[in-house]
């Protein structure tokens, strides 16, 4: 065939090869000698033997000196094991922890279910393991050898780092060259293999166990950790290894693409959930509830499914669309005039209730077009509606009530599970508005390309913090009478908006490398423009913009510090202003801030290393 | 235009599905399409020739209004192509298309593709769109490639799939855009194959080709168009035998 | 397949559709519903925003630029700003000071660490990556912040702190090192360096031209550096003579000066609106052809009414908006050329602050070093030498580093992307290394380098706020000091975007330039 024609020919199962980096890596030159090797890759020419004796240097000096800093007498780590709790959670009540351990098992659950059902997890070949734990033992070697250690110290680490390089050693001798070539194992396993290595040791190294004591002061007792560090750790790994192998155990006999569809719609709503778990324990008034809350909501079912079920029939034309357009103005009209025509229900609350499913209503209402097929399609067009009504009901008037649990977002909740919210919540928001700015700004209507245009290159040509300022002390001022928002929520809304900016410019790329054929043969087809930017457009688009989009995400993650300096308690903020200003800790700012630097480190390293390897499966990398 | 090249319909006795009166076309200063003139008739197989650049491309795209037209009335089966969404929608649905390119959608299956358009502009039911995809595809001779995805076929494959895809809305005339030209040379003669087979069973085509041997077969008319006009209009015989233009033949004796 | 027969009932060939149903009238109509309906969602905001603060007794509006400022700057060009416009000029002057310096460093290290990362020697293209993938993976607010407190950790400044007394100080206070400034006699000797360039110019054509002529080599580079030489060394001397030139540049801004605000509202809106025509009439030329004018689309009368729309706000801003604007204009200007009259100092009427005229007869630059008198801290920006203060090191370094690991993957890409037949190809036309190099490898890679590259300088200038966790004044840490002291949170966040703004389309406007002349060269 002729490869020129159809663009990168991706399909779903591009997506599911079980990926191996050396699969196709031609065999090594075995001829290379370490003496050749050295001088081919150090001293090939003087002035190489120059560069390579200048940049030893400065790479035993800076190793030396951040082994001297991490090492030193006066360091004060113990600021950071007695205040884990705190940048891991802020301030959260100690008696309702176990709530943050729910949430993070359940995500944990999901990640590794996902990993098997989604083929997500790579594959490592023993060669490259026995490397692996060979090139800890050099570490280890080396941080003995430059190290200020004492003698004995000295001794320790150059010992352990026999054990460990000869461990390798023996991986690597005990399997013949082909064997360790070709044996591959999950990189799952091997992960789950150190993080098992890493928890075994919560219990058996007497790592000590530090705390703030009854008197505020920082108390430390000899031992292994706390018991309610190491069994909360132990059950999160249990859950991984458990949750993995149940899904490899069921992913053959699950409907592909429908558990997909389904775990990717629970990881959109997770973050959601992870948050109420951790903030909210409504305390409902069920009084309030029967009476009001529960009707409003039948009459929205009902009256609103009947709208839609004629909305939906294949004689109404186009009536249908007028009658959302008419709902939707009526929505907009409540929302923006001061005379309430809904003043007869008995709150705010209420208020607020019938103007979003109103809104809603006309919104939803705009595509029963598409769903007059069949009367099985239009009930299920309805049955949606139901469902959705009744989850947004139950939902406003939960987060209307109080709640048992004494916890303000602002205040107490804080720490890496506030960045990691922060975060999460951002890209969910930015997704959808930079795709519509992404469809804005290559759409054939000028004026809504000029609003798109606009608003994105407005957006990046200011910097972050000046937006977060905007949210965080003036979006206040915008809202009408009566209604509030906490600072984290204002946050997310603006660095959501700020985000969706740079997104679009990513999901721009994908729709222009979409070719006009595509678009002129679903319009020969006779798609309407909405059809053909869902089943055309967008699928290629966004696949083909998969990782650009993940190199955002990361940077996402990363700028999320920045909430630091508007007062939000991120984990930075904890590092950099707390922690330095409890007594017992005064100035121990450089401790916390390595400790910061080098999580988000690990965080974001291997999100790229992964998209990396994304790319190379998709083929995109190269042009 | 003269009289005697709109040759029309009419004088075989059915009406016209086509009528192409005047169109004009710019794109910036330069003028593609100058007053192209010419009828279609039911169940007619018309042959557009010319060399590249001569505006026949342009003009059976302004047929389903892939581009729009700036001067003179297109109308299609009675429907005249106006800025009227519902006349659009109308042609539309009457009119295949085939492209050079196959623009087949490449992320979704084979039989994804033909069911498409059927479930979402027919709004046909699923398994009933499917039963008519599989007839279409064992029509064109690759019912076993259904589940398979455009990138795993060949061209003429991918172009017969094309095919099936615009019959899967039952329309009552078919475009064909260059359907070869992107093929390799074994892989035409299946395409023309299929395309043979649907003149027969009486389709009114219009076919862009480079094709002589399809033209002289298989076609009605042949309209001979050269940088936006057309040139000649006659039977295949009249064509390639006593072509009256000297343009024409000087055409004719650069492909021949 | 069944062919379905003609339907009965046949639709007229008609004229035009009912408008609901015509193309174009339901494009513009969903266009403009939108438009509308977001103009109508920011008036609702923009009312209740007006109504909150008005309960909340603040106001906006932009008078607190002219009342006294009522803090003090830490740092900066002027420490003690008479009024809030000018405390935030004072910010934005620092901002300036590290965008640019911040870029030059940034360039340089990024590519000498991007050839590290090409390099064969095995230990030198491991230190390039450590380098990038440590700084790209760690958030830099983070690493400002890591930088702020290891400079707090480094000793006091003392009388004989190091490391290189005299010359260079790195202290808990920041780093300071000899620096050179510009001095009195500059702008004569500017003048004639700008000659000098003139005749450079001249020359090196010529020695190109001579070495085209004769296929000799003509030294066409060194012959222009020798004629600059030249001309920097004798004008280092006789710069003087050209300070009768603030006479003109005076007599210039007076002439300014006495433009009455109406002509240049007038001039202005006549421009606006000549503009709008200019660009109607090509756009309209663009579309003749030679049989005649093409018929026009929606879209080419959008663009037609939407370039008078623009001339007509432009003319709203000039004579409903801000009428001062034109008297702004008319100030600056005449301002500018003041300023640039007592730079020539030939005016007796410009004294010093101490009384004495201005003797601008000396030497066109000075230099110093840094001279601590007293143990503590640095004088800023004295006579001393160059002192960067520890906030100012720590962003300084902290963009620095970061945007340099971003330009390293940068350079190393756009080498990369050449393609390797291309030095095959130089090599084999029988180029040496070096000319392969300069005239096949590095424009190409530079072509493909420069838009990435331009993107981050943006970035950097943008990053440059994140000065604020650390203190150091710059436009945003002002910006929140005025909030705090005055509440005009809506009128400084309208200044802070409009720097920016202004900041990211010179960047875009300068790269832009580079980019279009190398294509032309290209090509």
């Amino acid at each position: 065939m002729s490869s020129s024609v159809v663009p990168p020919n991706l399909t779903p199962e591009d997506f599911e090869v079980e990926y191996s980096e050396e699969a196709s890596l031609p065999p090594e030159d075995p001829s290379l000698s370490p003496s050749v090797w050295i001088q081919k890759n150090l001293f090939s020419s003087p002035s190489s033997a120059v560069l390579t004796v200048v940049f030893s240097v400065i790479a035993v000096l800076t190793i030396r000196g951040l082994l001297a800093f991490i090492l030193g007498e006066e360091r004060q780590w113990d600021a950071i094991a007695t205040n884990s709790r705190l940048m891991a959670a802020q301030g959260y009540p100690l008696d309702q922890f176990v709530r943050i351990w729910v949430a993070f098992g359940s995500l944990i659950g999901l990640a590794g279910f996902s990993a098997a059902i989604f083929r997500a997890s790579g594959t490592i070949s023993l060669k490259r393991i026995a490397i692996w734990v060979m090139n800890i033992g050099v570490a280890a070697g080396v941080i003995g050898l430059l190290a200020p250690l004492s003698s004995s110290g000295r001794m320790g680490w150059i010992i352990a780092a026999l054990v460990v390089f000869g461990v390798g050693a023996a991986i690597w001798f005990g399997f013949g060259e082909e064997r360790r070539r070709s044996t591959f194992i999950p990189s799952i396993w091997v992960l789950s293999g150190f993080a098992l290595i890493g928890v075994i040791s919560l219990w058996v190294v007497p790592y000590g166990h530090y705390f703030l004591g009854e008197d505020g002061r920082a108390t430390v007792e000899e031992g292994t950790v706390a018991f309610s560090t190491q069994m909360p750790w132990t059950v999160m790994w249990a859950i991984l290894v458990v949750s993995h192998l149940v899904g490899l155990a069921v992913r053959d006999r699950l409907p592909a693409q429908a558990s997909k569809g389904f775990l990717g719609l629970l990881w959109v709503i997770a973050p959601f959930v992870a948050n109420w778990i951790i903030l909210r324990d409504p305390d409902f008034d069920y009084d309030h509830v029967f009476s009001t809350d529960i009707p409003m909501a039948l009459a929205f079912i009902v009256i609103g499914g009947a709208v839609l079920w004629a909305q939906s029939s294949s004689t109404i034309g186009e009536t249908g669309r007028l009658l959302a357009i008419a709902i939707l103005l009526a929505a907009v009209y409540t929302w923006v005039s001061r005379i309430e025509f809904l003043d007869f229900l008995p709150n705010w609350s209420m208020l607020q209730k019938a103007r979003l499913s109103m809104l809603f209503l006309g919104l939803y209402g705009l595509a029963a077009s598409n769903f007059s097929r069949d009367n099985a399609t239009r009930r299920a067009y309805v049955a949606g509606w139901v469902i959705f009504m009744v989850i947004f009901h139950w939902l406003v008037t939960a987060v209307n009530s109080p709640s048992t649990l004494n916890i303000q977002s602002d205040t107490y909740l804080g720490g890496f599970t506030l960045t990691l919210f922060i975060a999460w919540l951002t890209l969910l928001v930015s997704f959808p508005i930079g795709v519509v700015m992404a469809l804005g700004r290559t759409s054939n209507l000028p004026i809504f390309r000029l609003l798109s245009t606009g608003y994105i290159e407005i957006i990046r040509g200011v910097p972050l913090i000046t937006i977060l300022f905007f949210f965080a002390n003036i979006l206040l001022f915008f809202l009408p009478e009566g209604m509030e928002i906490a600072k984290v929520a204002a946050v997310v809304i603006g660095y959501g908006l700020f985000s969706a900016a740079y997104l679009a410019e990513n999901v721009r790329g994908g729709l222009q490398s979409i070719r006009r054929g595509q678009f002129e043969a679903a319009d020969a087809l006779g798609l309407t423009t909405s059809q053909r930017t869902a089943f055309i457009v967008l699928p290629q688009a966004l696949r083909v913009s998969i990782p650009p989009l993940v190199g955002q995400a990361i940077a996402t993650f990363k700028e999320t510090a920045l909430v630091a300096i508007i007062g939000l308690n991120d984990f930075l903020r904890i590092a950099n202003n707390t922690i330095p200003a409890q007594t017992d800790f005064v100035g121990a700012k450089r401790e916390g801030l390595l400790i910061v630097s080098a999580i988000y480190f690990v965080v974001a390293f291997s999100m790229s290393k992964y998209s990396q390897r994304l790319e190379k499966r998709l083929g995109l990398g190269t042009r | 235009m003269t009289a005697n090249m709109s040759a029309s319909g009419m004088e075989l006795g059915r009406a016209d599905m086509i009528v192409s009166d005047g169109v004009d076309k710019w794109y910036g200063d330069f003028q593609a399409l100058k007053g192209v003139t010419a009828q279609v008739a039911e169940r007619e197989v018309v042959v557009v020739l010319g060399p590249s650049g001569s505006g026949k491309s342009t003009w059976i795209r302004c047929i389903n209004r892939l581009e729009v037209h700036q001067g003179g009335t297109i109308a299609v089966d009675g429907v005249e192509l106006t800025n009227d969404t519902r006349n659009i929608d109308k042609i539309r649905s009457d009119v295949g298309m085939v492209f050079q390119q196959f623009n087949l959608f490449p992320h979704l299956t084979v039989m994804d593709n033909i069911t498409l358009a059927p479930r979402w502009v027919r709004k046909q039911p699923k398994a009933e769109a499917e039963t008519k995809a599989m007839e279409l595809l064992e029509r064109v001779g690759i019912p076993e490639q259904a589940a398979k995805f455009p990138g795993q076929l060949s061209g003429g494959q991918q172009q017969r799939v094309a095919i099936a895809r615009s019959l899967a809305m039952e329309p009552r005339i078919m475009l064909f855009d260059e359907p070869t030209s992107a093929l390799d040379p074994e892989m035409i003669s299946e395409v023309l194959e299929v395309m043979k087979d649907l003149a027969r069973g009486g389709m009114t085509m219009m076919v862009v080709t480079h094709e002589m041997g399809f033209a002289r077969e298989v076609a009605d008319r042949i309209i001979f168009m050269e940088s936006g006009e057309i040139v000649e209009v006659g039977t295949p015989e009249h064509f390639f035998t006593n072509p009256t233009e000297d343009r024409t033949k000087l055409f004719l004796s650069q492909i021949l | 397949m069944t062919m379905t027969e003609p339907s009965a009932s046949r639709l007229e060939v008609s004229g035009k559709p009912p408008f609901y149903r015509d193309v174009t009238v339901v494009k513009w109509l969903v266009q403009l519903a939108t438009l509308f309906t977001l103009i109508f969602i920011t008036w609702f905001l923009a009312r209740e925003a007006g109504d909150n603060l008005r309960a909340k007794g603040l106001t906006s509006g932009f008078e607190f630029l002219g009342q006294p400022a009522g803090f003090n700057v830490s740092e900066g060009i002027d420490t003690e700003p008479a009024t809030g416009g000018r405390a935030l000029w004072v910010g934005m002057v620092t901002t300036f000071r590290l965008a640019i310096s911040g870029i030059l460093a940034a360039t340089i290290l990024g590519i000498l660490v991007g050839l590290a990362r090409l390099s064969n020697n095995w230990i030198v293209n491991r230190v390039g990556s450590v380098f990038v993938e440590t700084i790209r993976n760690i958030p830099l607010i983070v690493q400002i912040v890591l930088l702020f407190a290891v400079f707090g950790s480094l000793s006091r400044v003392e009388l004989d702190s190091g490391p290189i007394n005299g010359w260079l100080h790195v202290t808990n206070k920041g780093v300071s090192m000899p620096r050179v400034f510009i001095a009195d006699g500059f702008y004569q000797w500017l003048v004639f360096m700008l000659i000098g360039l003139v005749v450079a110019r001249f020359v090196r054509k010529n020695r190109i031209a001579a070495q085209e002529a004769t296929g000799e080599p003509s030294y066409s580079g060194l012959a222009t550096l020798g004629v600059l030489l030249l001309f920097a060394i004798v004008g280092w001397f006789i710069h003087p003579v050209f300070g009768f030139i603030g006479g003109p540049l005076q007599a210039i801004s007076d002439g300014i000066a006495n433009i009455p605000q109406v002509a240049v509202q007038v001039a202005l809106t006549a421009l606006a609106f000549f503009a709008a025509a200019l660009w109607v009439k090509r756009f309209r030329d663009s579309r003749r052809t030679p049989a005649g004018m093409a018929a026009l689309t929606d879209d080419d009368w959008f663009r037609q009414i939407f370039a008078f729309v623009g001339a007509a706000a432009a003319a709203a801003f000039l004579w409903l908006v801000w009428p001062g604007f034109s008297d702004w204009i008319v100030n600056s200007s005449s301002d500018l050329f003041r300023v640039l009259a007592d730079k020539f100092g030939d005016n007796p009427e410009f004294l010093d602050a101490d009384g004495v005229a201005r003797d601008r007869d000396g030497a066109p630059f000075g230099w110093a070093r840094p001279d601590i008198v007293q143990p503590g801290n640095f004088a800023n920006y004295g006579d001393q030498g160059l002192t960067m203060s520890q906030g100012f090191a720590a962003v300084f370094f902290g963009i620095v580093f970061y945007t340099a690991a971003f330009i390293a993957e940068i350079v190393r890409g756009g080498i990369l992307a050449v393609a390797k037949g291309q030095s095959e190809a130089a090599a084999a036309l029988g180029l040496s290394r070096a000319q392969a190099l300069r005239k096949v490898i590095l424009p190409q890679a530079f072509r493909v380098a420069l838009p990435p590259l331009g993107n981050q300088y943006l970035n950097l200038t943008k990053n440059t706020s994140l000065a604020v966790a650390v203190g150091l004044s710059e436009v945003v840490q002002i910006g929140q000091t005025v909030i705090s002291q005055s509440g005009k949170s809506l009128s400084v966040f309208v200044i802070w975007m409009s720097f920016y703004l202004c900041c990211s389309l010179t960047i875009s406007v300068i790269v832009n330039f580079f980019n279009v002349r190398m294509k032309i060269v290209e090509r």
